[in-house]
């Protein structure tokens, strides 16, 4: 008996020292990753990643350090990063908290399939980063600019897609599982959103220059880059951005404008519902959508007497044939120029008529630029904001 | 116990013969000086009645147990018999001066030596008389001792402020006062083969389960120990099980929480010489109420209750939920509070861990010598945990912020708690989930939960699992489990504790319902 609870108890006690703690990392041992940026070389890849340096962030002890540090390395193929990278850094790589992954243009253009295949084995990585194209800039550059107020410019970067999403129509956030599934998917494809840096004077490398506001280069992003399956074809402008994601039903809230004569007219947008409709047009599959619009008015630069429901339904028609040609310059892009189906008009055909789609799937890019589209925009302004007839609006007797 | 199994037929026989009280009053008298040697404590006051004439009496006492005042008037009275006595002949004996005084003092006869020492040292005054084979006994103990106060261990904002005190009578007095019931049993047992220390039952006849007051009463009598000198002494050597850290038993201070429990179909079991009263059984969510819930609006009380709860599971859960998710699951902090976290680790030569032992202990000494400290000193104890704590550790960058606030939190959470063995006792858990985390992570964590929740299950109090009303589930009592039900939803008592009078109204008592569910709990 004795014996035996001698036996117990030293069992815990080697549970207790000599397994367990295998994954355990101290938070000041780990290098985190917030950024990612991939560039081609001739042999694979230049792999950049933005790391913070967590001490020049601590509030207390303010030093002139920079709070990030961009290692780079040139490997093979993606799975050889981290171990590359462990011959430069001191720390262990994490990369569970990465924000955002930045392709260059020719990285995208040769396709990104296996990359996404490391992206999306590894179990590190959490799912909720986005992912970016560079434009008219190496990957490498973008991860190297430092941003204002929010001092780590990956979070930065990643706030500042996250909240233009939600508050200006050309901006378009895909997440590592949106993208895998829509290369996948027949007769749908990915759109990226660009990223490039806006041309001013000095590049912040070193935190001295960003005590001068103004001054120096920024991130903005701009462009949606549509994909054929994993490679990039080409880029929508920023009309054409616009229309896409109202066709796509990515709008939650925008500003738009008309000229009703020389009056400038501004609406915010809302509420925006779209809806796809798949129909039959003589034994051929057509595409039907319908956008429904609500507004609030926010500016009306002149004389413009909005108050009358006659001026109204003007108003109505001039925003919903603003919208529509964003739309339509977006679908003819689409398919006359780029010859891709973005829109995920096909998988609406494959869902409602599986058998026709059967038949047209083979040279679906084909039917997708004969395909016959019919765009309806609908606009409702519900509030005229604070004022109702514009400050300075001469009476007329 | 023992020590009779040893006894032989022989040593009954001269116990027997020594038990008994000697004709001759000067053997008597003889033999307690020999036993009370060196105690000269004990005072031996001869007088004849009869003016003087007659036989021999002796008033014997204890000088320190006794009250002067009761003593004189006692001799007074006496006097005042000598004179009284109209017929100089009338032999006056036991019975005589028994009825003389049971009249207005409590007096009671005795003929066995054994009972004439007990009788000596609670505090009474003895009298013999030559050739008489009793005694009698007159209680003239001294009530020096703390009068009523407000409990220092349980404060509460609303509710009644009279808290228990060391001496037995006025305990169940105060219990009595709020019960004015005849089925309100009293029953008194002696515990403590040296202290002979007084220890009473008290249960409410019907309302309390026959059973369970049997088995309390049964395990008290098997107590073998020399003394008794706090209800913890009955608690542990009357626990189910011995080696629970988990208290079993709810002791008290407050008199009204008892009257509550006793109400409930609870036993209280009080000790003399200790102001904490032990109620059973005691169920695992008892100790996260307070009887404050009852006087509060019902939905105030619930709230309370969950915040208890809340800070019952953050005492518990903070500092190991810390380390596990900083040493092994970086990728579930949010991205900010990471950054944030290891921009104060920074420079922190302690792996987590380590830091969080030395901090919890740190916390642990304090709080100790806190309580230990004579009071005049105490502020010097929280002016340097305070420095030492807060700012200069993290200041001279050994201890992280972070983690400054995690102890923080856990000792704000486990003062929540208003049962001081129950916060002992999670303390003890909480440090063994720590080790756990520091090796395991979120695993370990669930794994000392699942043991944690499994021992839980296993306990029990007085016969009672401990986690009832939740395992075994018993619906009816959640009126008064995390929420409390208003009081007039309230309509029957716990199932499990109280007896055949289940219902607290008027209503029909639903005894074939409760019987049957009672049977599926055992």
């Amino acid at each position: 008996m004795k014996l035996r609870r001698f036996l117990f108890i030293f069992t815990v006690l080697q549970i207790l020292f000599f397994t367990g703690c295998w994954s355990s990392h101290e938070v000041n041992t780990l290098g985190i990753t917030v950024c990612i940026g991939i560039d081609k070389t001739e042999n694979g890849y230049l792999v950049s990643k933005q790391i913070i340096n967590p001490r020049a962030i601590a509030s207390d002890k303010a030093t002139m350090e920079s709070p990030i540090v961009v290692y780079t390395t040139e490997v093979n193929n993606m799975a050889e990063v981290s171990s590359r990278f462990m011959t430069q850094v001191s720390r262990k790589i994490n990369d569970s908290h990465l924000r955002l992954v930045v392709f260059s243009e020719a990285v995208a253009k040769e396709g990104i399939q296996n990359v996404l295949d490391y992206f999306a084995r590894n179990h590190e990585f959490r799912t909720d980063y986005y992912f970016v194209v560079a434009r008219n800039a190496t990957a490498k550059e973008i991860l190297g600019i430092l941003t204002p107020i929010e001092t780590i410019p990956g979070v930065d970067m990643y706030n500042s897609l996250n909240m233009s999403e939600k508050e200006w129509a050309p901006i378009k956030t895909i997440r590592i599982i949106e993208l895998v599934s829509s290369i996948m998917a027949d007769g749908k494809n990915p759109v990226l959103m660009g990223i490039e840096i806006s041309q001013n004077k000095t590049s912040p490398k070193s935190t001295e220059v960003l005590k001068q506001s103004g001054e120096y280069k920024l991130l903005k992003y701009s462009n949606l880059g549509v994909l054929s399956n994993d490679k990039l074809v080409g880029w929508l402008d920023e009309d054409e951005s616009k229309g896409y994601n109202y066709i796509t039903g990515n709008v939650k809230s925008t500003v738009e404008h008309v000229y009703f004569d020389e009056v400038k007219i501004t609406s915010m947008t809302t509420k925006v519902k779209s809806s796809t409709r798949v129909y039959l047009l003589e034994n051929k599959p057509a595409i039907e959508v319908k956008i429904k619009i609500r507004q609030n008015i926010r500016s009306v630069e002149g004389s413009f007497d909005i108050i009358s429901e006659e001026n109204k339904q003007i108003l109505n028609e001039m925003f919903a044939g603003k919208v529509k040609s964003s739309c339509e310059k977006a679908l003819n892009k689409m398919q006359k120029e780029l010859r891709t189906d973005v829109f995920g008009f096909g998988e609406a055909i494959h869902r409602k008529y599986p058998k026709i789609w059967k038949k047209i799937k083979d040279d679906w890019n084909d039917k997708f630029s004969n395909l016959p589209v019919n765009i309806t925009v609908e606009v409702e302004t519900k509030q005229l904001g604070e004022i109702t007839k514009p400050l300075f609006m001469k009476e007329e007797e | 116990m023992k020590f009779f199994k040893k006894t032989t037929v022989k040593d009954k026989k001269t116990r027997e013969a020594d038990s008994v009280i000697s004709k001759d009053i000067n053997k008597n008298i003889t033999r307690l000086k020999e036993d009370f040697a060196h105690d000269s404590d004990l005072v031996v006051h001869y007088f004849k009645l009869e003016n003087n004439r007659g036989l021999i009496c002796a008033n014997i006492y204890i000088k320190s147990l006794v009250d002067r005042s009761t003593i004189n008037s006692l001799s007074i009275e006496l006097e005042k018999l000598k004179c009284d006595c109209p017929d100089r002949k009338s032999v006056i004996n036991i019975d005589g001066l028994m009825d003389y005084f049971s009249g207005v003092r409590e007096a009671k006869e005795g003929l066995d030596y054994e009972t004439l020492c007990t009788d000596l040292l609670s505090g009474n005054t003895v009298f013999l008389i030559d050739g008489c084979e009793k005694y009698l006994a007159v209680s003239a103990g001294s009530d020096e001792g703390r009068s009523v106060e407000e409990p220092s261990s349980q404060t509460v904002i609303k509710g009644p402020k009279d808290g228990f005190t060391e001496k037995i009578n006025s305990n169940i007095l105060l219990i009595r006062k709020r019960i004015k019931s005849k089925d309100l049993k009293v029953e008194y047992l002696c515990a403590g083969s040296i202290t002979r220390t007084t220890i009473s039952l008290m249960y409410i006849h019907k309302i309390a389960q026959d059973e369970i007051v049997q088995e309390i009463r049964t395990r008290l009598n098997k107590i073998e120990i020399d003394g008794v000198l706090e209800s913890g002494y009955i608690e542990e050597l009357i626990k189910d099980d011995r080696y629970s850290v988990f208290p079993t038993f709810l002791s008290s201070e407050k008199p009204d929480s008892v009257a509550g429990a006793l109400l409930e179909g609870r036993v209280a079991i009080l000790v003399d010489g200790t102001p904490y009263v032990l109620t059973a059984p005691a169920l695992m969510i008892e100790f996260l109420q307070s009887s404050e819930d009852y006087y509060h609006h019902y939905i105030i009380s619930s709230m309370m209750r969950f915040l208890r709860l809340l800070a019952f599971f953050l005492t518990l859960l903070v500092p190991a939920t810390y380390i596990a998710l900083t040493l092994f699951h970086q990728e579930i902090i949010p991205t900010p509070l990471l950054i944030s976290i290891a921009a104060q680790r920074e420079g922190v030569p302690f792996p987590a861990l380590m830091e969080a032992l030395l901090m919890e202990i740190t916390f642990e000494i304090l709080r100790e010598a806190g309580i230990r400290m004579p009071r005049a000193i105490g502020s010097a104890v929280s002016i340097v945990g305070a420095l030492v704590l807060g700012q200069a550790a993290v200041e001279a960058g050994i201890i992280s912020a972070a983690m400054v606030i995690v102890v923080s939190i856990t000792a704000i959470s486990s003062f929540a708690v208003p049962n001081y063995e129950m916060s002992n006792a999670i303390r003890l858990v909480r440090f063994i989930l720590m080790l756990m985390a520091g090796v395991f992570g979120l695993y370990g964590i669930l794994m000392g939960l699942i043991v944690l929740i499994l021992h839980l299950c296993k306990i029990k109090s007085v016969t009672v699992p401990y986690l009832t009303p939740i395992a075994p589930k018993v619906k009816r009592e959640s009126q008064d489990t995390l929420f409390r039900f208003p009081l007039w939803k309230m309509k029957y008592r716990p199932i499990g504790i109280s007896g055949t009078d289940a219902a607290r109204t008027g209503e029909s008592n639903p005894v074939n319902s409760s019987q049957k569910e009672k049977q599926e709990l055992r």
